[in-house]
């Protein structure tokens, strides 16, 4: 791990301080992703809240480079940031997708390591970012029926992670950067 | 790892399938069935109307006149006015199949689809947060 094709190492040693200043600015990535993708104009289909999830972008590279637990503390303070500009619905839903999409994303790299790629990855978590979040809004609003909503939230998944797991790929040297 | 291979296709396509088949029977299920709209406000039912296909109608609800809903003549229902921010009830467009839901959340109206007649025990009570 924290290998591309090139074969260079991303991170290299960095101690406990370096390693939290990088994810504090991985965070910061994501709260500025997650601005500029407010900004753009929705998705022309007829499917309203679906999103690509641009800040995911910043996850999926703390999670690939920096750590699960990075990647888990940005998951989290998302969630509080959420849950202070758009109120507690909005929070526990970002929380709950999430947690459930590093989680998923994390067994996929330790159960499948080189057999499967970034892509593919990023796919199942959206997917899965999806499905946490649906599960909120099951809980809180009694009566919605899954199977009415799973194909949205598949389909939306697996573009939504091509689109994230290709952003990844351009947005990366950026990142290095900040290393 | 590498960013892309082979068996992402797969992956994309076996879940897009997968969609497609749960679509598919859902509509086979529920497509044709008879339903009504039952609109609800901070988890209290006000209002159900029938979707009877050919009669065009424009209302609200009396606890909330801003959210205005529209039923097409083709039976369909949908948010057309509202004055919440985000306008995700509106976004969400026509709903005419049983499960499906349309809600404005900053004003605390659900619209629900359910089936004509049938109030089964398994349909649970909506509870909407204030």
């Amino acid at each position: 791990m924290g290998v591309i094709e090139t074969g260079k190492p991303i991170i290299k040693n960095l101690n406990k301080t370096q390693k939290m200043v990088l994810a504090s600015l991985i965070f910061a990535t994501a709260l500025v992703l997650a601005v500029v993708e407010s900004m753009l104009p929705p998705p022309p289909i007829p499917v309203p809240g679906v999103k690509f999830g641009l800040s995911n972008i910043a996850v999926m590279y703390a999670l690939f480079f920096l750590g699960w637990k990075q990647a888990y503390a940005i998951a989290l303070l998302k969630g509080i940031f959420v849950f202070a500009t758009r109120g507690a619905i909005a929070g526990a839903l970002s929380l709950a997708g999430g947690v459930l999409s590093i989680t998923v994303m994390l067994l996929l790299m330790v159960l499948f390591r080189n057999k499967i790629s970034y892509t593919g990855i990023s796919i199942f978590g959206a997917v899965f970012h999806n499905v946490g979040q649906f599960t909120v809004i099951a809980l809180l609003y009694v009566g919605m029926n899954i199977w009415a909503f799973l194909p949205i939230l598949l389909v939306s998944g697996v573009v939504a992670g091509i689109v994230t797991s290709t952003l990844l790929r351009f947005v990366m040297p950026a990142f290095q950067r900040l290393v | 790892m590498k960013f892309f291979k082979k068996s992402d296709i797969l992956i994309a396509a076996v879940l897009l399938i997968i969609s497609l088949g749960v679509y598919l029977v859902y509509n086979s299920i529920y497509g044709q069935s008879e339903t009504k709209a039952e609109i609800y406000y901070y988890s209290e039912l006000v209002q159900t109307v029938e979707l009877n296909a050919g009669e065009e109608e424009i209302f609200s609800v009396s606890q909330e006149p801003d959210v205005v809903f529209q039923i097409s003549d083709d039976g369909e229902i949908a948010f057309i006015e509202s004055d919440c921010p985000d306008k995700v009830c509106i976004k969400t467009g026509k709903l005419d199949t049983v499960g499906q839901y349309a809600a404005c959340l900053p004003n605390g109206v659900v619209l629900k689809i359910v089936p004509v007649g049938e109030r089964s025990e398994d349909d649970p009570d909506i509870v909407v947060g204030r």
